[in-house]
């Protein structure tokens, strides 16, 4: 009986140790954690992520493809807790000051100064601005991944019948939507993203900024002003002539309904959302859709970016080889793969001259015009709240909840509450 | 049973108790007081920062129309929705109470939405209230009706969202009162039958009153499971449109993993614990009452 004991109890301090010896790591084996993003994004990264490894097998990976929110909840959680749990994790850009604010990221510019290396200049400069605190001029914390601008969409045949080639103002957006409707039976004469919140609001913006409005001036919300409202006026007299139920379109409903061919303009469109629009086996529009920057109307077109940015938690255990992914994440030879295999638009110079390129996706030269020269949204901590905000009035408007008058004073309002 | 014995067995009572008491405490108790502790500050979650700020995260979250909103959408749904499947779960259970070819099968297929994960129910029934390739707005155009937007209208939104719980949640009511029923003895209904009663005198004087605790157990549950309701509204209408299908829950969701607001998130949850406990008490001395 005592032996047994012995044997048992023998077998049950091995068992701890026999466990932790298969949880080890191998000798000079590198394990990287990328908290990403799902769908396109996700596969840009596998592609970086296998040909970084071919170079350097002694790195691994595990790469956590999540939706949006589940990125933004997973990063604040695992970074506050400062357990280096993440290597390298992707950013929204309106999302990137919160976490530059609270001191989380590595400081690229000092890695940089490290290695002997500088910055490649073939990378947009405004969209590597974007990572840097306090913006534009500060440390260098992100680098940009995804080089996302939000453009206008519109069937290029069908405005030319109204005498429209490339739209210069707002005005004429909505003149061209009451002709289609008069005269194109059964195609929608303009689509936007409805849906409240983010969705609604990032439609919303490049109308609003082109008539001259701002979000916050000097720190302070500047809804409750005449360019505000005549923008929301003319948002909700366009919005007559979207589809009835607007209001629960999200990007898919926007990008099937150019494929198919059945709307003559979307107000925006994300490079992501329309890889497949000179594809002839996915489009019935081949050749027909033109993607531009925006109009303007008061102030010229401004694009408004929506970059995904790449940093390292400054308590990453790997910043050396974080650092390293990320050269090679960022390189034009990387840009390139993912630009051809999966369209996730790039944030360099070169990748948007390559011929064959820019014959798949035509709005290239648009895009990098919009990196180069569009506005980011406000850099404020605030900015989840505002939008969110934001985005409840302005929906309630549409649907004919308020005025637009009275949802302007309302965001005015509750933004003044948030900023206080 | 002598006084020392009696206490030897208390003593043992409490020893062997204790380990779970311990362990219920720490993931109970614990939590609910950090996030009434919480409650009192302003807590940005991201910074860091704490500032006492009293009652202030109360009165402020009471006197938003959101959260009003927020409030009543809950209660409507939690009503209309258990209400609803406690019902339709009696009525299927008594259906198929009866001998019948196929009540096998039957059953199965009312149980089987109940198994389904509720991310790909509200994937296909987004496609079934999409206003233009949607199933119900195809079978209304084919009726010469008017198509309704079943996610887009704020008057209707709330309530097709009511309608994919009572689909999902029904078949919970139904086992439950079904499992009730099979258990009452069958020579009551003989006897009843022999008495003269005929099958509506059965039903509603001998069955329903037998199951009433099965019936109240379920509506509590179900009480208590749609007070929280998120994951249908996060994937059908976000809470729109204009708020229309808002909850406490999406509303604390979105204080807290949004905006990183704990101190409003947890002030917000405080109060929804207090309306679920209380639901909850009156359902459990109902329970009670009718076991003594």
């Amino acid at each position: 009986m005592k032996r047994l004991s012995i044997v048992v109890a023998i077998a049950l301090l091995l068992i701890p140790s026999a466990v932790f010896a298969g949880g080890a790591q191998e000798t000079g084996v590198t394990t990287l954690t990328i908290a990403g993003r799902d769908g396109a994004y996700g596969d840009a990264m596998e592609l970086a992520i296998a040909s970084y490894q071919e170079a350097n097998p002694n790195v691994e990976f595990e790469l956590l493809k999540l939706s949006g929110s589940e990125l933004k909840e997973q990063s604040v959680i695992e970074l506050r807790g400062g357990t280096g749990a993440f290597d390298v994790i992707l950013i929204d850009d309106p999302f990137l000051t919160q976490l530059q604010e609270a001191g989380w990221l590595a400081d690229l510019d000092a890695l940089y100064q490290e290695k002997g290396l500088s910055i490649d200049e073939d990378l947009v400069e405004n969209m590597v601005n974007i990572g840097r605190y306090p913006y534009p001029n500060g440390k260098l914390l992100a680098l940009p991944h995804v080089g996302n601008v939000a453009l206008f969409a519109y069937r290029q045949d069908i405005s030319k019948k109204y005498g429209v080639d490339k739209f210069a103002t707002w005005t004429e957006v909505l003149e061209v939507a009451k002709k289609i409707k008069a005269n194109e039976g059964g195609m929608t004469p303009v689509l936007f993203r409805g849906v409240q919140g983010n969705p609604i609001v990032t439609g919303f913006l490049p109308i609003y900024w082109a008539f001259g409005a701002d979000i916050l001036v000097d720190g302070k919300p500047a809804f409750n002003t005449p360019e505000a409202l005549n923008a929301l006026e003319y948002f909700l007299e366009l919005a007559k002539y979207a589809p009835e139920g607007v209001t629960a379109y999200q990007s898919a409903q926007v990008s099937d309904a150019l494929l198919a061919g059945t709307a003559a303009m979307a107000i925006e469109v994300w490079p992501g959302w329309i890889g497949n629009l000179e594809n002839p086996e996915l489009s019935n529009v081949v050749g027909k859709v033109k993607i531009a920057a925006h109009p303007g109307q008061v102030n010229q077109s401004s694009s408004m970016i929506g970059a995904w940015m790449v940093g390292i938690p400054k308590d990453s255990k790997n910043i050396d080889a974080a650092f390293d992914f990320l050269l090679h994440l960022t390189s034009a030879e990387t840009q390139e793969a993912i630009a051809r295999e999966t369209g996730v638009p790039p944030t360099r110079h070169s990748v948007h001259q390559i011929a064959d390129l820019v014959a798949s996706y035509p709005w290239y030269p648009a895009q990098l015009d919009g990196q180069k020269t569009g506005s980011v949204r406000p850099r404020t901590n605030y900015w989840s709240e505002i939008e969110s905000v934001f985005g409840d009035y302005l929906q309630r408007a549409l649907v004919g909840n308020l005025t637009a008058k009275q949802a302007l004073n309302e965001i005015q309002t509750r933004v003044a509450e948030i900023v206080e | 049973m002598k006084q020392s014995q009696r206490a030897a067995y208390n003593s043992f009572f409490y020893l062997i108790f204790a380990p779970a008491l311990l362990l219920i405490l720490f993931l109970t108790i614990y939590p609910i007081s950090s996030i009434v502790y919480d409650s009192f500050f302003r807590y940005d979650f991201i910074s860091n920062t704490r500032e006492f700020i009293g009652l202030q995260n109360y009165s402020r979250i009471i006197g938003e129309e959101l959260f009003q909103r927020s409030f009543t959408n809950t209660l409507i749904f939690t009503f209309v929705a258990s209400t609803l499947e406690v019902i339709l779960g009696v009525f299927f259970a008594f259906m198929l109470q009866r001998k019948f070819r196929g009540k096998r099968i039957s059953s199965l297929i009312i149980i089987f939405p109940m198994i389904i994960s509720t991310m790909v129910i509200c994937a296909v029934w987004q496609t079934f209230f999409h206003y233009e390739i949607g199933l119900f707005n195809f079978i209304l155009g084919k009726l010469g009706l008017s198509p309704v937007g079943w996610l887009t209208d704020q008057h209707v939104a709330l309530f097709s969202v009511i309608l994919v719980d009572i689909w999902q949640w029904t078949p919970f009511a139904f086992l439950i009162i079904q499992a009730g029923m099979s258990s009452i003895p069958s020579d009551i209904f003989e006897a009843a039958q022999i008495d003269g009663a005929n099958r509506r005198q059965i039903s509603f004087r001998i069955t329903l009153p037998i199951l009433s605790s099965q019936i109240l157990l379920v509506l509590m549950l179900r009480t208590i499971d749609t007070f929280r309701l998120f994951d249908k509204v996060y994937a059908l209408t976000g809470g729109g449109p204009a708020n229309a299908t808002q909850t406490l829950s999406t509303f604390i969701y979105r204080e807290g993993f949004s905006f990183f607001n704990f101190g409003r998130a947890s002030s917000a949850s405080v109060l929804t614990l207090f309306v679920v406990a209380f639901l909850a008490l009156f359902y459990v001395r109902s329970l009670l009452k009718e076991d003594n």
